[in-house]
């Protein structure tokens, strides 16, 4: 939901004093992307995926130097990440579980599979396991329509799912 | 009558012709060996304005949804001033229930590459971004794959066989989105592109004059531009020959429906899946004979025709002779054609979760610029979500067609068109399946109103 805002008048800031984009991951960035757009500012997120691949999630800190790396203001940066459904702002697991809740999976059953991963895991939508091995995600149509049921687990695509088969996958996950 | 040969799919494996079991990825070789690029070799001898002028008497219009002509779109670029143009080809294939171009994207993508290649002559656009959404990832890899064989061959790049594209080497990237369901609107995509919010922009100007990094820009569907090469290597008149054709006694000036249209069919029937098919062919034809009809038990109540923003038609509507073109809106109370992917909805499931499950996704993706959308959206849903639960009103079904009624009705109350898809959406199902709505909110009642 991009539109939701929450007050971050008493967020602290984690930080570290190694840098997250270290000068080799930096260039490698530069020589790979730069030259693609006509402005610093669109590499914005280029960089935040690139972020969130090494690190799984999009620490504040990390944000702040992406933002000077691209010449735009932290808070502009800030604003675009926290627009897009995908970036996390928080820590999330080692693996994430996307299961699709549009139309087509829901009449094809949805609920069972997320009742079945409800199970598996011990927790609601949203939230991570006690561990930190899994993050549940619930969301809207990952165009599979055709093998709904569906779901993403990190970037492999499941379809025509049932409840023993998401057991299973869960229980490939390590 | 039935299509006698794939037009789109001619490499891509699909029934009646093949079995999508043996869809493998068509890499450059494969694709040259099959008719592959020659299209755009022809393109090369032609002049940009022969190619404009071809795909404009095709009549090719486009297939993200909108349909708007993609020969008139292209010919509202004004003339090359020394700058950079771009084109933006959409990928951002969000809309629920739609899943036609990631087969493309998948399994041809030479096919939508060599189409990009020749928009890029004929509107001499000299960078293109390929604009996928986040969560294809198994696409996301073919695409890269087959932008890597294309630069290795000469398509793009400092040594590209289309030499000088707008005076500067021509370069296709792929760009990848990160989740949001509005950046399929084209001036939104436009400012993801930018790094930014995907906050679409009041138009005008519109995005051939001052698009991305205010610079011209064509926008069009990967599903469009596959379809150029067919329309330049065959001729105008051979695309004109499939397809329903301009409504009978129409001047020629009213658009119409040309060519053939990919169809994706989901939910309870025998076999889901993509297809291709003449526009204007039967919904209940496309169901029985492409899809193979419903799941043994279970009967059809209702489809999604287009993607759910373009509402609902019902079982009655479609036997009594629904055909999916680009007349169906104006025929059939409902947006338009949309995507042409088909939900079909059976017996079992009620149309009020339906509702609540699209007024779910409406208020999750607005992007909140407009009130009416942002605060509508929400307000519908939990209307919806209440009267699901057993614990609505009659009342409550008025406010609710008020509502989606206020959101507005294409074009004109809103930044861009997700207000207007909530509403045909909401109030299409509410209309069309008013007793199921009534009878959730009087037999189910568990609060008494005394």
């Amino acid at each position: 939901m991009a539109w939701i805002t929450k007050n971050s008048g008493s967020t602290q800031i984690e930080r570290r004093d190694t840098p997250y984009l270290s000068d080799e991951v930096k260039e490698a960035f530069n020589k790979r992307y730069a030259h693609r757009y006509p402005t610093r500012a669109a590499l914005a997120l280029p960089i935040l995926h690139e972020i969130q691949h090494h690190h799984g999630w999009l620490p504040f800190q990390a944000i702040e130097e992406a933002a000077a790396f691209i010449e735009v203001e932290p808070s502009v940066l800030m604003d675009t990440a926290t627009f897009y459904e995908e970036f996390f702002l928080e820590p999330r697991g080692k693996h994430t579980v996307w299961v699709c809740q549009s139309v087509s999976c829901e009449i094809m059953n949805e609920a069972k599979i997320t009742e079945a991963v409800r199970e598996k895991l011990g927790i609601e939508p949203g939230e991570t396991t006690d561990d930190g091995l899994v993050t549940f995600m619930k969301v809207e149509c990952i165009g599979a329509c055709g093998g709904a049921p569906c779901a993403l687990i990190n970037e492999t695509l499941h379809e025509n799912l049932n409840a023993a088969d998401v057991g299973k996958a869960l229980d490939a996950l390590d | 009558m039935p299509l006698d040969a794939p037009v789109l799919f001619k490499r891509v494996p699909t029934a009646p012709w093949g079995s999508a079991n043996e869809r493998i990825y068509v890499d450059y070789d494969d694709y040259v060996a099959q008719d592959g690029y020659a299209a755009l070799d022809k393109a090369i001898g032609m002049s940009p304005e022969d190619i404009v002028a071809e795909v404009k008497a095709a009549e090719l219009r486009g297939r993200g949804g909108a349909g708007f002509p993609a020969g008139m779109k292209w010919s509202f670029l004004p003339p090359p001033d020394g700058g950079q143009r771009f084109l933006a080809i959409n990928a951002d294939e969000s809309e629920p229930a739609t899943f036609k171009d990631q087969i493309l994207i998948q399994y041809d993508p030479h096919s939508v590459i060599e189409g990009i290649a020749m928009c890029m002559l004929a509107c001499q656009l000299d960078t293109a971004y390929f604009y996928i959404r986040g969560e294809y990832h198994h696409q996301r890899e073919a695409f890269e794959r087959a932008i890597a064989e294309a630069y290795d061959k000469g398509v793009f790049g400092e040594n590209s066989r289309m030499g000088k594209v707008n005076d500067r080497a021509p370069n296709l990237y792929l760009h990848r989105g990160a989740g949001a369901y509005i950046c399929g609107e084209e001036t939104a995509l436009i400012e993801s592109l930018e790094g930014k919010r995907g906050w679409p922009r009041i138009k005008p100007p519109f995005p051939a004059v001052a698009g991305a990094f205010a610079r011209p820009t064509i926008i069009n569907n990967v599903e469009t531009l596959a379809n150029v090469p067919h329309v330049i290597l065959h001729g105008a008149d051979a695309w004109k020959g499939r397809g329903k054709g301009r409504p009978e006694g129409a001047p020629p000036q009213v658009p119409a429906s040309f060519g053939t249209k990919l169809m994706g069919i989901s939910g309870p029937v025998k076999r889901p899946g993509v297809y291709e098919e003449e526009l204007g062919v039967k919904l209940t034809d496309v169901i029985e004979r492409l899809g193979g009809g419903p799941l043994p038990g279970e009967n059809i109540k209702a489809y999604f025709h287009g993607g759910i923003s373009m509402g609902v038609i019902s079982q009655e509507e479609a036997e009594q002779g629904v055909e999916l073109d680009f007349d169906i809106g104006k025929k059939w109370n409902n947006l338009g054609l949309g995507t042409a992917c088909i939900t079909v909805i059976p017996e079992r499931t009620s149309m009020v979760s339906m509702a609540r499950n699209c007024a779910r996704f409406y208020s999750h993706e607005s992007c909140g610029q407009c009130t009416h959308c942002r605060e509508g959206s929400n307000w519908i849903y939990k209307m919806l979500t209440r009267i699901e639960a057993g614990d609505g009103a009659t009342k409550d079904l008025d406010m609710l067609l008020e509502l989606a009624t206020s959101m507005g009705s294409m074009p004109g109350h809103n930044i861009c068109g997700l207000s207007d898809g909530t509403n045909w959406a909401i109030r299409t199902i509410v209309n069309k399946f008013f007793g199921e709505f009534e009878a959730a909110v009087s037999s189910k009642r568990t609060v008494s109103l005394v």
